[in-house]
């Protein structure tokens, strides 16, 4: 043994292994290549398909008449750009400390998101496809997600490529833009379970007593429920609004109760052990007990669960729009796209076809992911 | 562990009081409103009437109280072994339920013990060939069948087997064909084994990579326990190892995620038997909630919370039953 070696090893931290393992792994590997590559698709989405062209030069004058014509949940994407900037910058120092700034980083995300999610795109009668310029660069499907054309049902075309639906809505541009739709509704619904559950899996655990019996029993109402009777009433309750924001709160908050055993647990396991009491005897006060010393501990398995909570969002997500309680037109998401679908099956296998494929994709990207974080931090499982 | 048990038992009537107390409330506020009160006054559906008959039928129905009065009243009708009577064809709920309860027991009991049949040697071969191309072909497998959402996958073999333009193999939709009243015994059981043959499959393939995974993982750490690497020192066959002493061991955790799994059995699938129109408790809830039929939303939600609890008890239960380590005292 040289020093050298025994050296290199004790630098690796419990952040590096972790990074280690899961880019070892090919499918999580690639599935986080694939989330990544869809949140660009979605952040891209108005420039990729939209009726008004990115440059348009017409009488003499340069315009952009694609800024104009985005509405204010269709920016939202955008503050994501500097935002990966700034975590590239200090990615040294972001990995360091990977568990504080990944909270941070989240947090301001879902603030983002849930701040701009209270508007819906409107229908925008105009369009550049046919105004004359002397040169326009037109996206790349020039529809918008919105707008009916006089092509009703038609195929998989080079004029549609993903074909179109029963009002002449272009199904590509529609799926660009709802991927939007079905990937921040999985990111929030999943914060808030995260939240919910965290807060109350810690407490229950942390204080023990009553406090854990209220809590379990709070857990178990919820878990006693019939599927999507929960959601199913409490969206009645807000379908008059049609904001993106309820149906995220409504899954939020009704998709916590396995995050909120799973830190109970940890917090049990953990609060036996001797540095939190070391913390304690210390003079530190419960709440830097748990946020310093517990959670940090208990983070893998969250975000592990978190990262599988997202997915199963995303399902509930299109199922709610396939059974007609989801988002609602024009709003796009793939779930509509696929409710449609479902009445127009005998012939039209496009509109169930490309939707179930993108659903799918994402679906299978984050568990692979969740099943690669698994693995790189549950020990147990390590190859020897 | 009978005292356990007993306060197990206890600890359920808060649960029990909770779970009915919250979707009487939420009904009460929601703008879910029993049919025949939204259907008055308009000639819709033939369901005009007066503004007397509206109001005889309020208080029947004790709509007219407030909700934590008719949340006692009906609490009061359970315990004397009432559920009350749909509001939309004034039969008793218990009727309703118990007849749309065996079909959905036999679909979702068939998909269960088909994916169970299925994921348990998938997992265990995974298991074996750990790290390996078939460990990692059959992980794909899995997630990749997990990821489809089960109304893609319905809807896409509707297209392709049942009554599509490809092949027409299997009926589309429906427990039974419609002339099925007049089939002998065999015709009609092999009729209807031809309706389940879709909505089975589309329930079993989306479980196949949770159990997979958990035999997988369950077995990767039996085989690395002492008393296998004795069993194989001793020079028993690798076939012998593995099913006899690893896979036995293996199976306990198993048995009790089974054990957690019954209340689907009872709940049914909502979405799968609505593509497919198929008379289960899931349709019957989606229903219910569609017309606003508060008792059948009651009596549903009390029986599957029942049955919830209770496989969670039993659950806990064969955990000390099957590993004499776990104690509850």
């Amino acid at each position: 043994m040289n020093a050298d070696a025994s050296h290199s090893i004790s630098q690796e931290g419990y952040t590096h292994r972790i990074r280690r393992h899961f880019m070892g792994d090919s499918f999580a590997r690639n599935g986080l290549r694939v989330i990544i590559g869809l949140f660009v698709i979605a952040a891209l989405a108005p420039f990729l398909a939209n009726s008004h062209a990115i440059i348009r030069v017409a009488d003499g004058r340069v315009t952009f008449p694609v800024f104009p014509s985005m509405e204010p949940i269709e920016w939202r994407f955008l503050l994501y750009v500097p935002l990966a900037g700034i975590v590239y910058f200090f990615r040294a120092r972001f990995l360091r400390h990977l568990g504080v700034h990944l909270l941070f980083v989240l947090g301001i995300i879902a603030v983002i998101e849930i701040s701009l999610a209270m508007t819906h795109p409107v229908n925008d009668p105009t369009n550049d496809r046919d105004r004359p310029a002397s040169f326009k660069l037109m996206p790349l499907i020039p529809y918008s997600p919105v707008e009916s054309t006089p092509d009703q049902f038609s195929p998989p075309t080079w004029k549609h490529p993903c074909g179109t639906d029963s009002t002449g809505r272009d199904i590509a541009a529609r799926m660009l833009h709802g991927a939007r739709t079905s990937l921040s509704i999985g990111f929030v619904a999943q914060s808030i379970a995260l939240v919910v559950g965290v807060t109350l899996g810690g407490l229950a655990g942390y204080y023990r007593g009553w406090t854990d019996i209220l809590v379990c029993r709070f857990i178990e109402i919820m878990d006693c429920f019939p599927p999507l009777l929960l959601i199913l009433v409490a969206i009645s309750l807000f379908a008059s609004q049609n904001n993106m924001f309820y149906i995220m709160a409504v899954i939020g908050l009704t998709s916590w109760t396995s995050l909120a055993r799973l830190v109970r647990g940890e917090f049990l396991r953990l609060s036996s052990q001797p540095f939190p009491q070391a913390a304690q005897a210390l003079g530190a006060s419960d709440f830097r007990v748990i946020v310093r010393h517990l959670l940090p501990n208990a983070l893998g398995p969250i975000l592990v669960s978190a990262t599988f909570g997202v997915a199963s969002a995303i399902l509930i997500e299109s199922s709610l729009s396939f059974l007609g309680f989801g988002m609602q037109a024009p709003t796009p998401s793939w779930g509509d796209i696929l409710s449609d679908a479902r009445r127009y099956i005998d012939f039209a296998w496009w509109l169930a076809f490309f939707p179930g494929l993108a659903i799918l994709t994402t679906i299978m990207s984050y568990n692979f992911v969740g099943e690669g974080l698994r693995d790189a931090v549950d020990p147990r499982l390590k190859v020897k | 562990m009978t005292t356990y048990i007993f306060r197990r038992m206890l600890l359920m009537v808060p649960t029990l009081l909770g779970i009915t107390l919250l979707t009487f409330l939420l009904l009460r506020i929601s703008p879910i409103n029993p049919a025949l009160i939204k259907g008055a006054g308009t000639a819709e559906g033939g369901r005009a009437m007066t503004a007397e008959q509206r109001e005889e039928l309020i208080k029947f129905y004790d709509l007219d109280k407030p909700a934590p009065v008719a949340y006692v009243l009906w609490l009061g009708k359970v315990l004397r072994g009432n559920l009350s009577d749909s509001f939309v064809d004034n039969r008793p709920v218990a009727e309703k339920i118990g007849e749309r309860m065996r079909l959905t027991i036999s679909i979702t009991g068939a998909a269960l013990i088909l994916s169970y049949l299925i994921a348990i040697p998938l997992g265990v071969v995974a298991a074996i060939k750990r790290g390996r191309v078939m460990d990692r072909s059959i992980s794909f497998v899995v997630f990749l069948l997990y990821s489809i959402p089960s109304f893609t996958a319905a809807l896409v073999l509707i297209l392709l087997v049942a009554g599509g333009d490809y092949l027409n193999l299997l009926p589309m939709y429906g427990a039974n064909s419609v002339d099925a009243s007049v089939m002998g015994p065999f015709a009609w059981l092999w009729d209807r084994i031809l309706h389940m043959i879709l909505p089975v499959t589309c329930l079993t393939y989306a479980s196949l990579a949770s159990i997979s995974r958990y035999t997988r993982v369950s077995m990767l750490e039996a085989l690395g326990q002492d008393f296998v690497r004795t069993a194989r020192a001793k020079g028993l066959p690798e076939r012998v190892v593995i099913l006899r002493h690893a896979l036995r061991n293996a199976l306990i955790p198993i048995i009790t995620i089974f054990t957690l799994e019954i209340p689907v059995l009872i709940s049914g699938a909502v979405i799968i038997e609505s593509i497919f129109t198929l008379p289960g408790m899931g349709q019957l809830m989606f229903q219910s909630l569609d017309a606003g039929d508060y008792p059948v939303i009651m009596g549903l939600t009390l029986l599957i919370a029942i049955v919830t609890l209770v496989s969670y008890l039993l659950a806990d239960i064969l955990y000390a039953v099957v590993d004499p380590r776990i104690t509850y005292e």
